[in-house]
């Protein structure tokens, strides 16, 4: 089935070639929708099997069974690039994926994070589904889980930008790494977990530029490529997606009117989702993006720069989630973390659950400075004072 | 061969979700409107690791919805509810979205099942019913239609017509997208010449001002164990649904476990209307099931009196259930249903105060089965 889009599949790689892109070879496959939302729910297609990845897989089946969303095209960073097409798309849609694909493919090979970035990430996501199966038989099933629970609520912790290791130590996860008491096995698990939430958290904090400059590069070939009428509806669907896609569209778009396309390869090479924001966003995309600080209580919606800017760096900066260091007066046995933005509040119930999963792989007392108190969680259990 | 990944991950989560559930099933149970769009839909949100996460916040990054993105203009004014928080979107993946536990109404039933009778430790019953009150050979001849049956009798082309119905209201759209739940019809046997043995089961619930919290609880609670023996012993249950206060009313299943409580008691009403619904059901195995506090309004006395007695004739077994969580002594009509009860056959009463009275009823139930089967080898005809 995918020979039916050979042609079309080299007519936009030519495109994309004389457009001034480059990258590696792009391994198209054909599937079905029910391999989509597996493979989209588990990040990559040979990683563990884990209840967390079945939650969401459920979801987006039940979405895509409903029609209520629909993911068109999946692709790997890894070298070759590995892309999925649906086969229940229509030609056109699936042309639209291809030149879509060919924009990532770019981005993963010249943004200078991604240059960077693991390549082997199928062959490794392999070897440690392999490791953790034999981890099952050795130490049984509940123990491994149990850990990876805990491993993965601590792997948010991680930084793929981070390079210091002074920097790295405040976070929870490289912390634990060179200082837990863990068995031998844990600590090759921990380590794998790592490794695989480095992987995704690059694609994380570089969503917008990512998804924008596809969906760009998309634009720009089809545009050259479609007639008229096909490329007036296609362009319409341009600016119905979610809001990573349309924002990074957006943006690369006004970068391409006003500085030329040259410019815009440049942040594509340079730039990640916080420097495309902080450089790219101007008032009037604010408005045209219809983006704006809600405040719940009054209603009242704020299209003001600064604070639309700030908010969503501070987003992508932290992946909306709580900034938890590893405090400098933590000593010997004794663990410390500390909520840097001490002035929002956490959700108390969370605050027990996560503590016992830290303690779970620290072995010693945790503590945790957070919602004006200092959270406790020792062999007793959760206290605060 | 593939490996179906995903589906051995949901298959791991649904068993943690199960053993969640299991340990809150006290607390869903109560829930007021059990059943939404024939889902049983929970606080809980869809399992996730214990990561930290914000507490509610006044202000955040949002985007109008609906306006359609780049080129849409800025959108509505201050106040448009159009909004749609943008949080886990521009994160990359599913980690901030907060999804709530949904489940099929059949799904919850089967987990409550199996959590009570665990509890309860109930005799496991493995007694189908082989032959009707009408015993016959021949092969039934399904003429009728039905929102109840089985899968092999399943009525495709009303099962299309209806589920494109469904789907033009709903979705707006003329499209068959079959939902079994929703949409099938099968065929039947005619129910006024129906000769194998199915059971009628009428549930009655008193509506009045005390309907919540803990009764709410005992009342489903005995429903559901009810359903687990009544579908072992008979191949089809038709079930029908009454609830009651000042006046009676017939409501569907879903509406049945989603009622607002309120009005005085008149439990002849909910006795009429019992017998009322057994029109034109003369072969079945007849079932009442009154779930009441038995507190009725001081001038039914008489006439509840009298309509209790037409239902103990009309249907093959009365079961009443006094639900009674604070374990108060037994009085009024309650007192009236639990003396016939004991002097006459066709009634039998419960007084539901905990589980443990769950259970004694149920043994009680199960006894008309047992008595049923000694009539049956005796030869004996009923009614």
């Amino acid at each position: 089935m995918i020979q039916e889009f050979q042609p079309v599949i080299r007519e936009l790689e030519g495109l994309a070639h004389d457009r001034g892109l480059v990258f590696d070879p792009v391994v198209f496959q054909i599937t079905d929708s029910d391999e989509i939302a597996q493979v989209a729910s588990m990040g990559l297609p040979n990683r563990f099997i884990h209840w967390y990845w079945g939650g969401t897989y459920k979801e987006l089946v039940l979405q895509q069974t409903k029609e209520v969303f629909s993911i068109l095209e999946l692709v790997l960073n890894t070298s070759p690039s590995h892309a999925f097409l649906r086969s229940t798309n229509t030609y056109l849609q699936n042309v639209l994926v291809i030149a879509h694909v060919f924009g990532h493919a770019d981005f993963f090979a010249n943004n200078h994070w991604y240059r960077k970035s693991n390549k082997n990430m199928l062959n490794l996501a392999e070897q440690h589904a392999r490791l953790i199966r034999t981890y099952e038989v050795q130490y049984g099933r509940d123990r491994v889980e149990k850990l990876l629970d805990a491993l993965l609520t601590v792997a948010t912790s991680v930084n793929a930008f981070e390079r210091s290791p002074q920097e790295q130590r405040k976070r929870l996860i490289y912390y634990l790494e060179e200082r837990a008491p863990l068995e031998e096995f844990e600590r090759v698990l921990l380590e794998a977990i790592r490794e695989e939430a480095e992987y995704f958290d690059l694609i994380q904090r570089t969503h917008i530029i990512n998804e924008g400059w596809a969906t760009f590069v998309e634009a720009e070939l089809l545009n050259r490529l479609l007639s008229t009428k096909e490329w007036a509806s296609i362009s319409t669907q341009l600016c119905n997606r979610p809001a990573p896609y349309t924002i990074g569209y957006t943006l690369f778009a006004h970068v391409r009117d006003q500085d030329g396309f040259r410019r815009a390869l440049e942040l594509r090479q340079f730039y990640e989702d916080v420097s495309l924001i902080d450089t790219a966003l101007t008032e009037e995309l604010v408005r045209r993006l219809d983006i704006f600080v809600y405040d719940a209580k009054e209603k009242q919606k704020s299209y003001e720069l600064q604070k639309v800017k700030e908010m969503l760096i501070s987003q992508k900066l932290f992946k909306g989630e709580p900034r938890i260091e590893v405090d400098p007066a933590s000593q010997g046995r004794d663990l410390l973390l500390a909520h840097l933005d001490e002035d929002r509040k956490l959700e108390p119930k969370r605050v027990g659950l996560f503590l016992r999963s830290v303690y779970s792989l620290w072995r010693n007392p945790v503590k945790l400075r957070a919602n004006g108190k200092v959270y406790t969680y020792d062999r007793r259990g959760l206290s605060s004072t | 061969m593939r490996i179906h990944r995903g589906r051995i991950a949901q298959h791991k989560h649904d068993q943690h979700l199960r053993e969640y559930l299991k340990q809150n099933l006290n607390e869903l149970i109560q829930q007021k409107e059990l059943i939404i769009d024939g889902k049983v839909k929970t606080q809980i949100a869809t399992l996730d690791l214990p990561t930290l996460k914000f507490a509610e916040e006044a202000q955040y990054l949002a985007q109008g919805a609906g306006s359609g993105g780049a080129g849409s203009g800025a959108g509505g004014g201050a106040g448009d509810e159009r909004v749609q928080a943008l949080g886990g979107l521009l994160g990359g993946d599913h980690h901030g979205k907060e999804l709530r536990v949904e489940l099929d109404f059949d799904e919850f039933v089967k987990l409550a099942q199996e959590v009570l009778l665990d509890e309860l430790q109930l005799p496991t019953f493995h007694d189908p019913a082989r032959q009707g009150e009408v015993e016959s050979q021949d092969i039934p001849e399904l003429d009728d239609l039905d929102r109840i049956g089985i899968r092999a009798d399943l009525n495709l082309e009303e099962t299309m017509v209806q589920s494109l119905y469904r789907n033009a209201r709903e979705r707006g759209v003329l499209d068959y997208d079959v939902d079994v739940q929703q949409d099938a019809w099968y065929f039947i046997e005619d129910p006024t010449t129906f000769q194998n043995n199915r059971s009628v089961e009428v549930y009655v619930l008193d509506v009045s001002g005390s309907m919540r919290g803990e009764y709410l609880s005992l009342v489903r609670k005995t429903i559901f164990i009810l359903w687990h023996y009544l579908e072992r012993r008979y191949p089809t249950n038709l079930r029908r649904y009454v609830v009651f206060q000042d006046v009676a009313e017939e409501k569907t299943r879903d509406e049945f476990f989603c009622v607002e409580s309120s009005g005085g008691t008149h439990i002849s009403t909910g006795f009429e209307k019992a017998v009322e619904l057994l029109e034109g059901a003369r072969e079945y195995d007849k079932f009442l099931f009154m779930f009441t506090d038995g507190e009725t309004s001081s001038g039914d006395f008489d006439l509840a009196k009298k309509r209790f007695e037409e239902a103990r004739s009309a249907f093959d077994l009365v079961i009443y259930c006094h639900v009674n969580p604070g374990g108060r002594g037994i009085g009024g009509f309650s007192e009236y249903v639990q003396e016939t009860a004991k002097a006459q056959e066709g009634a039998a009463f419960a007084n539901l105060m905990d589980l443990e009275t769950i259970r004694a009823a149920m043994k009680d139930f199960l006894g008309f089965f047992d008595a049923q089967a000694v009539r049956r080898g005796a030869g004996a005809t009923r009614r």
